[in-house]
């Protein structure tokens, strides 16, 4: 069996506020990286970008975009991402830039990686909170996703709920 | 483990702007970032060379680099724009407090001399206009036989289109010359928003005329060599270090060769 093969990019979305992140949808991020390749590399860009490109997994919260490109040329299609600036949605423009985490071959290798940058970030929000509550919080989110024998989904879901609600 | 450095972050006065630029970098992943100040004398009359601000001034706590647990290392970095041969004063005793030091040819003259004599860290490649010079293969050889490095910065490129295209233009125009060896890719960014992460830094080397590895290389094991270069700069053929003590006279600014300094050194 022959399967087809693509590349997935873990980008992260950087805003300088925060709360603007949940006006993000996936429509308008990939039309974001349509524009922007189709600026940088013109029409043979956006004619690969057209092929098998799509937004597989958008979490508006702490601002993760999986990104699907063909195998082939997914390295001419990513230097186009540096050049992104802004996102245009629902008549707002978010100034923001997308900073690759991972480049994976499938999705599962992909999710691996965030559930263990996510528990990472969780290790760095420790030291910067302010109160017993959210310290007590914090240090919970870790316990769970330290635990063994429980659902992965349910981990990420977990890790990345207190997250939001620490920002 | 690659270590990623971003040796150009603009100077601004404005005190929150530099501090979550730098933790930007930090978030990103850059475990080393050097701020720059940029020196741009002019024929008329003489300007001060600007003095670095001390880093505990600037930040009170430095932030814990991602994915690794240590702070970020905060170095500072003069930047000398030349149009003329006496704009760069190699005995001059400011250039001491900076880390890093780095010059910016305008004419092809100067761009030789920067290569073969001037003991700098640094040569700055022009990325907003077209290249006044063309680039030859011996004194770009002759740089990096001496251990200088050449610099690109992206930043221009992302704000503007004319800029991209010289950025582009010029750059791949250097790495014919140099071959992808002795070349770092740096930001030059004025607002956090305008840095990129190593990755993509990396990536973004294929436009430039970079390979996968010289690219990769080009944000971590090139810088560290300049880093390693500007310490040297500051000592005896890079094994000595002289320190002024109070209590007795040590030969620290003494013009001695590095072989008797070394001795002198030692019977004290």
């Amino acid at each position: 069996m022959v399967r087809v093969k693509s590349r997935y990019l873990l980008c992260e979305v950087n805003v300088s506020d925060r709360s603007r992140l949940l006006l993000l949808d996936d429509r308008a991020v990939a039309a974001t990286v349509k524009a922007a390749v189709a600026r940088i590399h013109g029409d043979y860009g956006a004619a690969l970008c057209s092929i098998r490109f799509s937004v597989k997994y958008l979490n508006a919260h702490t601002g993760i975009v999986f990104l699907r490109f063909p195998k082939k040329c997914y390295r001419l299609l990513w230097s186009a991402l540096p050049f992104i600036t802004c996102i245009e949605t629902r008549g707002q423009k978010i100034s923001c830039f997308l900073n690759c985490l991972h480049v994976g071959g499938t999705m599962r290798t992909c999710q691996k990686f965030l559930i263990r940058y996510n528990t990472q970030q969780l290790h760095r929000m420790l030291p910067k909170c302010k109160n017993e509550e959210e310290k007590q919080q914090v240090q919970k989110a870790i316990l769970n996703c330290s635990l063994t024998g429980r659902n992965k989904e349910a981990f990420e879901e977990e890790s990345e709920s207190e997250e939001d609600e620490e920002e | 483990m690659s270590v990623f450095m971003d040796l150009n972050v603009n100077y601004t006065a404005d005190k929150s702007r530099l501090q979550s630029l730098i933790e930007t970098a930090a978030h990103l992943g850059f475990s080393t970032v050097a701020i720059n100040y940029v020196f741009e004398p002019t024929a008329k009359k003489k300007q001060e060379i600007p003095s670095p601000t001390p880093i505990s001034e600037l930040m009170d706590s430095l932030p814990v680099v991602q994915g690794r647990s240590r702070p970020i290392r905060v170095l500072n970095r003069l930047t000398i724009v030349m149009s003329d041969a006496s704009h760069f004063r190699p005995t001059a005793v400011e250039y001491r407090r900076y880390d890093l030091l780095a010059v910016q040819p305008t004419t092809e003259k100067l761009f030789h001399a920067a290569c073969m004599i001037y003991d700098v860290d640094i040569i700055c490649i022009s990325v907003t206009e077209k290249l006044p010079f063309f680039f030859k293969r011996a004194p770009v050889n002759g740089a990096i036989e001496r251990g200088l490095v050449f610099e690109v910065s992206y930043s221009a490129a992302i704000r503007d289109s004319t800029m991209r295209r010289y950025t582009i233009a010029n750059a791949v125009c250097l790495m014919e010359t140099c071959k992808g060896k002795s070349v770092i890719l740096s930001s030059a960014a004025e607002k956090p928003l305008e840095l990129r992460g190593p990755y993509d830094i990396t990536n973004l080397g294929l436009l430039f005329g970079l390979s996968e590895g010289e690219a990769k290389e080009a944000v971590s094991s090139t810088c560290r060599s300049v880093v390693l270069h500007a310490e040297t700069r500051k000592t005896a053929s890079g094994i000595v270090h002289t320190v002024k003590s109070c209590s007795q006279s040590a030969p620290a600014d003494c013009e001695a060769p590095p072989a008797k300094r070394a001795r002198s050194q030692l019977t004290e």
